[in-house]
């Protein structure tokens, strides 16, 4: 199964990256986590800290300074790139780099391409991408399983999910999941469901514990596993499980 | 003063450059206002009620370049031009301008992003101030959307993911000629908050502003805060910044 992350910088597309492929791997199926964004952090939200995320990011960008060797296959990448966050998921960065080799597998490709090219089946994958509407446009082509579209609960962040959601239909990319989090109170779940007629959105309740643990450099799945945030996006988890 | 905010998507880039464009209009300032995002947003912390105020197909025209398809803006048309034909006037006679929108997976917006270069690179000069909204995150080269900026405004929440898109921002505007570079602290909880920014992305502090729930609020209203909240913190916090940049860039 593969799922792309898409949505509004800011609108919690990688702390919901984080719990749902953490979520997914504790379930007993193997999870990959691709870090496609130019400025990768899912590692902070995955839980491996601040400096190992750092780290990651450091080897990439040695390989764009043409400092380090290239990954000769998709496998490769997965394992250069890499690191093993708790619960078992494996993280890669594999964003796009400043200078990429034609037809490398490690940055010859975009990330969506990548994601396309990605095939073992006993495997879930989650990318989170980058900010913006230019990830569906590169995902034409390469379907995903899901598309999950995060959003907030502001006008702002409503119209770009909005659109991504509209693009991911009209291209048949995959299922849309739409996420709103931090939705504080019926007004803004009415606000939600207006701007996504039809599609059902996950609502997650604005949740303060999320905040503390990301200040803290701590993944909200272990700093408040409890806290109704976190809860929310643990279902949300086993419900992309549950349909396959 | 030409500025530019950047820094990690939801930091805040939009609402401090939105406001910090009124801020200035209000003081007298001839006000340009560019969103360089293709994500709406800028409109919404300027007040404006259009969220696509980008350049009209008839502002370009394409051109042919040995064999290559070249775009510029339509002929007799200056950057100046373009700007007071097509920029919208918001609260405070701020004039805004935003690159097209992307519309869906097969939309094509090379036109407007071509002409909206172009205009970039002929500003109107003295009399006006520029205060740009640069994409979130590092991969927008920023010194090719924000060419026209003396000052980059790196927006920075007290989290270690903003504080790691600082560091990044940072590093990549030490390897060019760059103008001035300076942190903006924002939502910040603590009052330690600011010093450790500091302290952890090499750059210097211009400034904080609190964390603000009636900017939050404002968001969520689709409202800017500038007339949401006039005189709370963040309004507050923003006058404080034109303030400490108008003294920054001085000449000394």
């Amino acid at each position: 199964m593969k799922i792309a992350v898409v949505g509004k910088g800011g609108s919690g597309k990688t702390t919901t990256s984080g719990v749902v492929a953490r979520t997914l791997a504790r379930s007993g199926r193997s999870t990959l986590a691709l870090d496609c964004d130019s400025n990768p952090n899912l590692g902070i939200s995955l839980g491996i800290g601040e400096e190992a995320t750092e780290r990651l990011v450091a080897v990439r960008d040695a390989v764009d300074a043409g400092e380090e060797e290239h990954a000769s296959s998709a496998d490769d990448l997965v394992e250069r790139f890499g690191v093993t966050a708790p619960d078992g998921v494996r993280l890669a960065v594999v964003t796009a780099i400043q200078n990429p080799q034609p037809g490398c597998p490690c940055c010859g490709i975009s990330p969506e391409r990548l994601l396309g090219e990605l095939a073992r089946p006993d495997r879930v994958v989650v990318a989170d991408f980058e900010a913006g509407l230019g990830t569906v446009m590169r995902l034409d082509g390469n379907p995903v399983d899901v598309v999950m579209v995060v959003v907030e609960p502001t006008p702002k962040s409503l119209e770009v999910g909005r659109r991504a959601a509209e693009s991911v239909r009209e291209s048949g990319l995959g299922r849309v999941v739409v996420v709103a989090n931090r939705v504080r109170d019926d007004e803004d779940a009415a606000r939600v469901r207006a701007a996504f007629p039809g599609l059902e959105p996950v609502l997650v309740p604005d949740d303060p514990a999320i905040m503390d643990a990301e200040r803290q450099d701590v993944a909200p799945l272990d700093a408040a596993p409890d806290a109704p945030g976190v809860r929310a996006l643990v279902d949300l988890a086993d419900s992309l499980l549950k349909a396959g | 003063m030409r500025v530019a905010f950047v820094g990690k998507g939801g930091a805040g880039k939009s609402s401090l450059a939105g406001t910090f464009a009124r801020v200035l209009a209000s003081t007298g300032q001839r006000v340009v206002a560019l969103d360089s995002d293709p994500m709406p947003g800028m409109a919404f912390s300027l007040g404006i009620p259009q969220t696509d105020a980008g350049l009209p197909d008839e502002a370009v025209e394409e051109y042919d370049e040995d064999g290559r398809r070249r775009y510029r803006l339509r002929e007799g048309l200056t950057g100046t031009g373009a700007i007071e034909r097509y920029a919208v006037r918001g609260p405070d006679g701020v004039h805004f301008l935003q690159l097209g929108k992307a519309r869906g997976p097969r939309w094509n917006n090379t036109a407007q992003h071509y002409g909206f270069q172009r205009i970039l690179d002929d500003l109107p000069g003295p009399g006006w101030s520029v205060v740009g909204d640069l994409p979130g995150g590092t991969r927008q080269p920023f010194f090719t959307w924000g060419r026209y900026a003396r000052a980059f405004l790196v927006v920075v929440e007290p989290t270690p993911a903003s504080l790691l898109t600082a560091r990044r921002l940072a590093k990549l505007a030490a390897t060019e000629s760059a103008p001035r570079v300076v942190a903006v602290a924002n939502k910040v909880c603590d009052p330690q908050d600011g010093g450790r920014i500091a302290a952890r992305t090499g750059l210097t502090l211009l400034g904080s502003v609190p964390f603000d729930p009636a900017l939050r609020e404002s968001d969520r209203l689709g409202r800017a805060v500038l007339d949401h909240d006039p005189d709370g913190p963040t309004a507050t916090a923003v006058r404080s910044l034109v303030t400490a940049l108008r003294r920054e860039m001085e000449p000394t």
